[in-house]
């Protein structure tokens, strides 16, 4: 990097500036200091309270063995993937439109123009992890699940967590980039020039969907960032939906739909096989921490989620010229079929085999068929959710409204699930609880089938 | 009343059982008026046109007709009874077309037209190759299996108006049907709908083309603007 080219960007800037001042230092400060004091205020009272919640006496115990040390290697490997696929969408280099069509475009090497955006990212993301690995460290000691002295080797893990973390996100934008428009013999490939390999088009496609998904989240306006960040469908395009019943055709453009988005039947059936496997053996010790319910609910709805594509497509289409034949709501339920069977069926592969291993009796299975209706409520709920209510915007509401808006059907899956599988680990007679969870599923499924009702008169 | 009522002219003379009927609807929403009192009558097999500069309510009238949209004065009617798309019999008896109607992403285009065929169950088995013959009618046949989103606007314009024509009705409502389309296919366009309507279809068609206006319309209805 030459000085001339410094010089000029500096020029540019201060023509991007005019007559203002300088702030680009303050404000990137301003986040990291209200960062911090959130950390202090926030984040160190939930830690402990969360570690002192989990059994601390169980977590001491685990936490470090050689098996919690293959679990948290696993967390960070899954971690670093998940970030390398989100740089594939939004990467860590992403100026704003103007300064991309203006100054990046122009002769001035990449590595120049784009150095402050990565450099923001990169110190940002290693900040962020400092302070993550503080605020855990932090919290298991105060809530006595470890020594004071781990909260060194916390903080740097989680520095070097960070670092990871921006390294793998430059290279998921990297790869992003490549696979579009390869590099000519000219440029000189490597990640020591990944600034100089972004191409423009990339850049500029990620620019503009930070400004739909950025308004979009303040907006609470979430469907338009799942749309937008969704790739588009190529698979399968030669095998074909045929000829069925009116509902029958609904759970086969399903099926179909799953076909042409392999990724998410495997993230799915993974994460469904996980949750299911975790809720089966909650049930059979009173000891279990609440946390392992919680960890299995949180797969379950994730897995239950990434075949309700049609469902939220569907929930998507409403206010549009209405084409099918089929009511509102009765497409609505004849796009949970798909899940829910595809839930039962892995509920019931996972019992045979944990039963076959003797880690569960077979009658647990039987626990995930409630849950299954709990998650199908909840999906309606979260497909149906609409656009946030403008109450959330107001003065005395804010972000942790809309957040809590946003995460009401998650909410009600933790809290009914977690509630009732810890109680039918402890009680001798678990039917009592089984009768309960489906008395609660059946509410939230109606809160469900109440906002699908909301839906369907507007369209 | 919100203002003066819209001329209806008539173009053909022929005598007619009025099907869908529209009088003196109005749509004002607080203090904006959408649409001033506006009468319309539809006859079997006839095609009334709807003209008007932009923003003059000629959407707001075909939502009114389709029943998505109830008036805030006057009333609408579908064979002497209050049009209302929630009811069954005016979902099978209304097609419409305002605006881009719902398609789902992981589709191709040849799957949503056996989708919508097998949610209406009029065709049976028949699905498949009554799909394939709507694709080919509108020429875009070799689009089969293409994806919503891998098409260009004009050719999005023609996969909508197969989704509306593959459904089952008597009645098509149309808003600027002729949108994104080129010379050639507005004419085809021109000439399925001239079939529709010998074929006994009804339809109520915004449209700003003056060739395929003078070709299809029975009764042109001015709407005056705000």
């Amino acid at each position: 990097m030459s000085d001339p080219d410094q010089q000029l960007l500096g020029h540019v800037r201060a023509a991007i500036r005019g007559n203002r001042p300088d702030t680009s230092r303050s404000d990137a400060l301003y986040p990291a200091y209200v960062a911090v004091i959130a950390a202090g205020a926030y984040g160190i009272p939930a830690a402990q309270q969360l570690f002192r919640s989990l059994d601390g006496k169980w977590l001491a115990e685990h936490a470090l063995t050689p098996a919690g040390a293959i679990v948290a290697g696993v967390a960070a490997a899954l971690l670093l993937a998940l970030v390398r696929f989100v740089g594939r969408v939004h990467g860590p280099v992403v100026p704003p439109l103007p300064y991309l069509e203006l100054v990046v475009t122009s002769p001035l090497p990449r590595k120049v123009t784009l150095g402050r955006n990565w450099r923001l990212s990169l110190v940002g993301s290693v900040f962020g992890g400092l302070l993550v690995g503080a605020v855990s460290g932090a919290g298991l000691a105060i809530a006595h699940a470890a020594r004071p002295v781990l909260l060194l080797p916390a903080t740097l893990g989680g520095g070097l967590i960070g670092l990871l973390v921006a390294e793998q996100w430059l290279r998921g934008q990297l790869r992003a980039s490549s696979l579009e428009f390869q590099p000519g013999p000219a440029l000189p490939r490597g990640r020591r020039n990944a600034l100089a390999l972004l191409d423009i088009s990339s850049l500029r496609r990620q620019a503009a969907s930070n400004v739909t998904i950025g308004g979009a989240v303040l907006a609470g306006d979430l469907r338009t960032v799942r749309l937008d960040a969704a790739r588009p469908t190529t698979h399968a395009r030669r095998v074909r939906l045929r000829y069925s019943g009116p509902r029958a055709v609904i759970a086969r453009r399903d099926v179909l739909g799953l076909r042409r988005a392999p990724g998410a039947a495997l993230y799915g059936l993974g994460c469904a096989a996980a949750g299911s496997a975790g809720l089966m053996l909650s049930l059979q010790s009173p000891r279990t921490p609440t946390v392992a319910p919680l960890v299995s609910l949180v797969l379950a709805y994730l897995g239950f989620g990434a075949w309700c594509e049609g469902l939220r497509l569907h929930a998507d289409n409403s206010g549009t010229s209405r084409m099918l034949g089929l009511p509102y709501r009765d497409t609505a339920w004849a796009h949970l079929v798909v899940p829910a069977s595809a839930w039962v069926l892995t509920g019931i592969v996972v019992d045979a085999g944990l039963s076959l291993a003797r880690l569960v009796p077979p009658a647990a299975f039987v626990w995930t068929v409630g849950i299954g209706a709990l998650l199908a409520g909840s999906h309606l709920m979260a497909s149906f959710r609409g656009m946030a209510p403008a109450g959330v915007f107001g003065p005395n509401a804010g972000m942790p409204a809309l957040i809590f808006w946003y995460a009401r059907p998650l909410l009600a899956t933790l809290v009914v699930g977690t509630a009732m599988t810890a109680w039918a680990a402890r009680i001798p007679v678990p039917w009592v609880a089984f009768s309960w969870l489906l008395l609660f599923a059946a509410g939230v499924v109606g809160w469900g089938l109440a906002l699908v009702g909301k839906r369907g008169k507007r369209s | 009343m919100l203002g003066r009522r819209a001329a209806a002219v008539p173009v053909a003379q022929e005598p007619a059982t009025y099907v869908l009927r529209a009088t003196g609807v109005a749509k004002k929403i607080d203090e904006a008026v959408l649409l001033l009192p506006t009468d319309v009558e539809l006859g079997t097999a006839e095609c009334v046109v709807l003209r008007g500069p932009n923003g003059s309510g000629k959407t707001t009238l075909l939502r009114i007709l389709a029943g998505t949209m109830p008036p805030s004065q006057g009333e609408a009617t579908l064979n002497g009874s209050p049009v209302d798309e929630r009811q069954v019999t005016t979902r099978t008896t209304i097609a419409a077309l305002i605006g881009a109607p719902a398609t789902y992403r992981d589709l191709t285009l040849v799957d949503h037209l056996v989708l919508i065929d097998s949610t209406w169950g009029h065709l049976g088995e028949h699905a498949d190759e009554h799909s394939d013959e709507m694709l080919e009618l509108l020429e875009i046949d070799h689009l089969a299996e293409r994806f919503p989103h891998e098409l260009s606007s004009g050719q999005q314009q023609l996969f909508h108006l197969a989704m509306v024509l593959l459904r089952p009705s008597s009645i098509l409502v149309l808003d600027e049907p002729e949108q994104r389309l080129d010379t050639d296919k507005r004419d085809l366009l021109t000439q399925i709908l001239l079939d529709r309507k010998a074929d006994g279809s009804s339809m109520v068609i915004a449209c700003h083309d003056p060739a395929m206006t003078e070709k299809l319309a029975d009764t042109i209805v001015d709407i005056q603007p705000a």
